[in-house]
């Protein structure tokens, strides 16, 4: 894209997409670790992921601000407009991802304590991987302005919820073998959502890179799902 | 997202009736050729904006329009540019009854060297003959219908010339509409006003909108943003996109619109 | 630094100083030309000086019949060059602009308006004098006419490229023809320039001696005969001050006296007329 004739202009987008994939990284990090500290059953690196989220929502803070200030001081249209609106949008979508895997944190470190079903948490760390994958594929996305990185991202979306699908039948599995697994399955089951989450904000934001770069929305409807856990939990 | 930012979306194309259609249009200053093909249409009761870097083509498309070019030896028009059907480019046109129907208003307010009462009733005396209290009316309600009656009313028989900017401005739109016309072409009239006056001539320009077809030309776009529902961006003399204004203004299908109107024009 | 602008200070009071020099000579010299004027004619003037006709050497008398000459010629002249001037001005502002004729116009416009006056009343003299065998007042008034058609067509011409543009494509888009367009539109814009060149006009046709001391030369007694010579304010006083006689002498100066006012007067209205337009 040639540079803007204003060149503060180009300083201001840069601003917001930099503090995007300093977000993006940081959200990266806080789910790895969140799962490392549900696996290793580390109080302290869940501690460590809960604090983290603070820096979070800082940032978002400040992105939604500099955004509002590039919109009142420059009045950008068309994809300049599509850009600085779908930063806040994504900033949005980040500072969610932090919450869920300080949700996963939080959850990592009250069970800490319960009997551990090591097996159990397989499932979980597929569905990490995976999710930990579209939210790298559609920072990339992004970062390159690929519409088509975008879409390929929001269709994998399905995969991700066939596989909390699975998970949550093998977790229902544990339960009905062994009574004292309940409480630390039902644990799961929520971070096996947490995880499922962090795929549908990855999704939202493939959708808003797709908008920023070809000014069309993906079809919502036609988002292909896979089937919905939610209806159970 | 671009539903829930339109605030007023335009009638959808086809129900629009197209009061003027400018087809294959070139148009020359002696060799050189200003406009090249253009192609577009003016709805009925929609405001079009025609925006463009200096020099695009888009105030010589305006002039086109009423055939002012016509002043000045040396321009020329070919193509066709119809007005209710009719091609006003025909040579055997009547120039002035074109532009009692095609009224334009210009980028300084030029108000007549007479009172404000006599700006307005001067165009009125050219087509017809009216007693005094008919004349008051049409004046009052010209005047009126350019918001500015309650601001003249104490001094129509100060001249036109002792008015702030922004009233001259208007006293030139309502002497525009004193002649009922049916199009108003208006060449960036609000370029050399302050941002209140703006804001009253583009709140005016809405309202005109009901009963007259307007074609504006502006170098400012959130000017154009604001008041149109139609934009043609135009360069180098040629048509580059036209389209709904939303559309444009968050979603151009073309290269050099978006470059234009983000600012990144070299 | 302050070297540079202390070189520069003194360089621009040296030149004040000359352009103060300067403006002060000029005054100086209009302000001893009123003097003598004041101090030669005041004297002289009295109520019979408007009332009474030019008188034989020896005898007292007014310049009844050389004002009343000057402002009949002057009128007649204005009458005849006026309405040329602004037609022929009118054609090259609003019709002719930046066509060649308007061009050759100008070119002859401009020198007619540095004509010396003198060979205007000669050629006067050959088509009007000679052909009907005498001195006419209608003579006079032709050559004034053709000094005013010059200053007219020039300040029109210029008044009215002054007008806006703007302004004619403004009631051009009212649908205003041409004609109306510059009678309703371009004349009123320009009416103050229009007055003002027309008093300039007058205020130089009606000092002028040369011409008329070819065509409507003198004429001692009352006369408003047109086909007659006529006396006239300036020849009068060419006439007297050249002249032995001491009331002659006395009643030239008066004359002169009068003529000033009269064109200090007419120069005070243009100005205040043109100001007005102006401040508008």
């Amino acid at each position: 894209m040639v540079d803007h004739t204003v060149r503060s202009f180009d300083a201001d987008l840069e601003t917001l997409d930099r503090h995007i994939s300093e977000m993006g990284g940081i959200a990266e990090k806080m789910l790895s670790d969140a799962m490392d500290a549900l696996a290793t059953m580390n109080i302290e690196l869940a501690q460590k992921v809960i604090e983290t989220d603070l820096r979070m929502d800082a940032l978002q803070r400040t992105v939604e601000d500099l955004a509002v200030r590039t919109i009142a001081r420059r009045q950008p249209v068309a994809i300049d407009l599509r850009d600085t609106v779908g930063v806040i949008r994504i900033s949005a979508d980040l500072e969610r991802i932090g919450d869920q895997a300080k949700n996963i944190a939080k959850r990592a470190a009250k069970i800490a304590g319960e009997a551990r079903l090591p097996r159990a948490i397989v499932g979980l760390k597929s569905m990490h991987d995976m999710a930990a994958n579209q939210l790298k594929d559609v920072l990339d996305a992004f970062a390159q302005r690929d519409p088509d990185a975008a879409k390929a991202v929001w269709r994998r979306d399905a995969e991700l919820d066939a596989l909390e699908d699975a998970v949550f039948r093998d977790l229902l599995t544990f339960m009905m073998e062994d009574p004292r697994n309940i409480t630390f399955c039902t644990h799961l089951l929520f971070c096996a959502k947490n995880l499922e989450r962090v795929g549908d904000h990855a999704t939202n934001i493939a959708e808003t890179v797709y908008y920023i770069v070809t000014a069309q929305n993906l079809p919502g409807e036609e988002r292909p799902r896979g089937y919905d856990a939610t209806a159970l939990a | 997202m671009t539903q829930a930012m339109t605030q007023e979306a335009p009638a959808s194309r086809d129900k629009l009736s197209e009061k003027m259609s400018v087809r294959n249009l070139d148009f020359y200053y002696g060799d050189h050729k200003a406009l090249k093909s253009v192609n577009m249409k003016f709805y009925a009761n929609q405001v079009t904006a025609l925006i463009g870097p200096s020099g695009c083509g888009k105030s010589t498309l305006l002039r086109v329009l009423n055939r002012m070019y016509d002043l000045y030896p040396g321009q020329r028009a070919e193509g066709e540019v119809l007005l209710d059907g009719e091609n006003i480019l025909d040579p055997k046109l009547d120039l002035n009854a074109l532009r009692a129907r095609v009224g334009m208003v210009f980028q300084k307010p030029t108000p007549f060297p007479m009172s404000i009462y006599d700006n307005i009733a001067f165009g009125i005396r050219l087509y017809e003959k009216l007693g005094k209290a008919d004349m008051d009316e049409r004046v009052e309600k010209a005047l009126r219908g350019a918001a500015i009656w309650e601001e003249v009313k104490d001094k129509l028989n100060a001249s036109g010339l002792s008015l702030s900017g922004g009233q001259q401005q208007r006293l030139c739109i309502a002497r525009t509409v004193a002649i009922q016309p049916e199009v108003i072409l208006f060449d960036e009239p609000a370029s050399a006003l302050d941002p209140i006056s703006t804001a009253k001539v583009e709140e005016l320009i809405d309202e005109l909108r009901r009963d007259y077809t307007i074609a504006i030309v502006t170098h400012n776009m959130q000017q154009a943003v604001r008041v149109s529902q139609y934009t043609a961006f135009m360069y180098l003399g040629e048509m580059a996109e036209f389209g709904e204004t939303d559309q444009i203004f968050t979603a151009p299908k073309e290269r050099r619109t978006q470059d234009y109107i983000t600012g990144r024009f070299g | 630094m302050s070297a540079l602008q202390a070189a520069r200070k003194t360089r621009s009071a040296i030149a004040m100083g000359l352009c103060y020099a300067s403006a002060g000579v000029g005054l100086l010299a209009l302000a001893l030309i009123l003097a003598a004027l004041v101090w030669n004619g005041f004297s002289g003037l009295a109520p019979r000086v408007f009332t009474e006709m030019t008188p034989p050497p020896g005898a007292a008398g007014g310049l009844l019949n050389a004002m009343v000459g000057s402002l009949i010629m002057t009128f007649f002249g204005v009458l005849i060059g006026a309405p040329l001037g602004l037609f022929a001005g009118t054609y090259m502002a609003e019709y002719g602009r930046g066509s060649k004729l308007t061009m050759v116009v100008r070119f002859i416009n401009d020198v007619l308006l540095s004509a010396p006056s003198i060979v205007i009343g000669l050629f006067v003299y050959e088509i009007t004098v000679v052909p009907m065998g005498h001195f006419s007042a209608m003579a006079g008034a032709v050559s004034l006419a053709l000094l005013v058609v010059p200053v007219v067509v020039r300040t029109t011409e210029d008044m009215l490229n002054l007008v806006p543009g703007s302004l004619r494509e403004a009631a051009t888009a009212l649908g205003l023809p041409r004609s109306l367009v510059i009678r309703h539109v371009a004349y009123k814009a320009a009416r103050a320039g229009l007055i003002t060149g027309l008093l300039l006009a007058v205020a130089r046709v009606s000092g002028e001696t040369a011409p008329l001391l070819f065509t409507a030369l003198n004429n001692q007694f009352w006369s408003v005969n047109l086909n007659a010579p006529m006396a006239s304010l300036p020849v009068v006083i060419f006439q007297f001050a050249l002249s032995p006689y001491k009331e002659w002498q006395t009643l030239a100066w008066v004359g002169a006296l009068v003529i000033t006012a009269a064109v200090l007067a007419l120069s005070i209205a243009a100005r205040v007329l043109g100001a007005q337009r102006t401040s508008q």
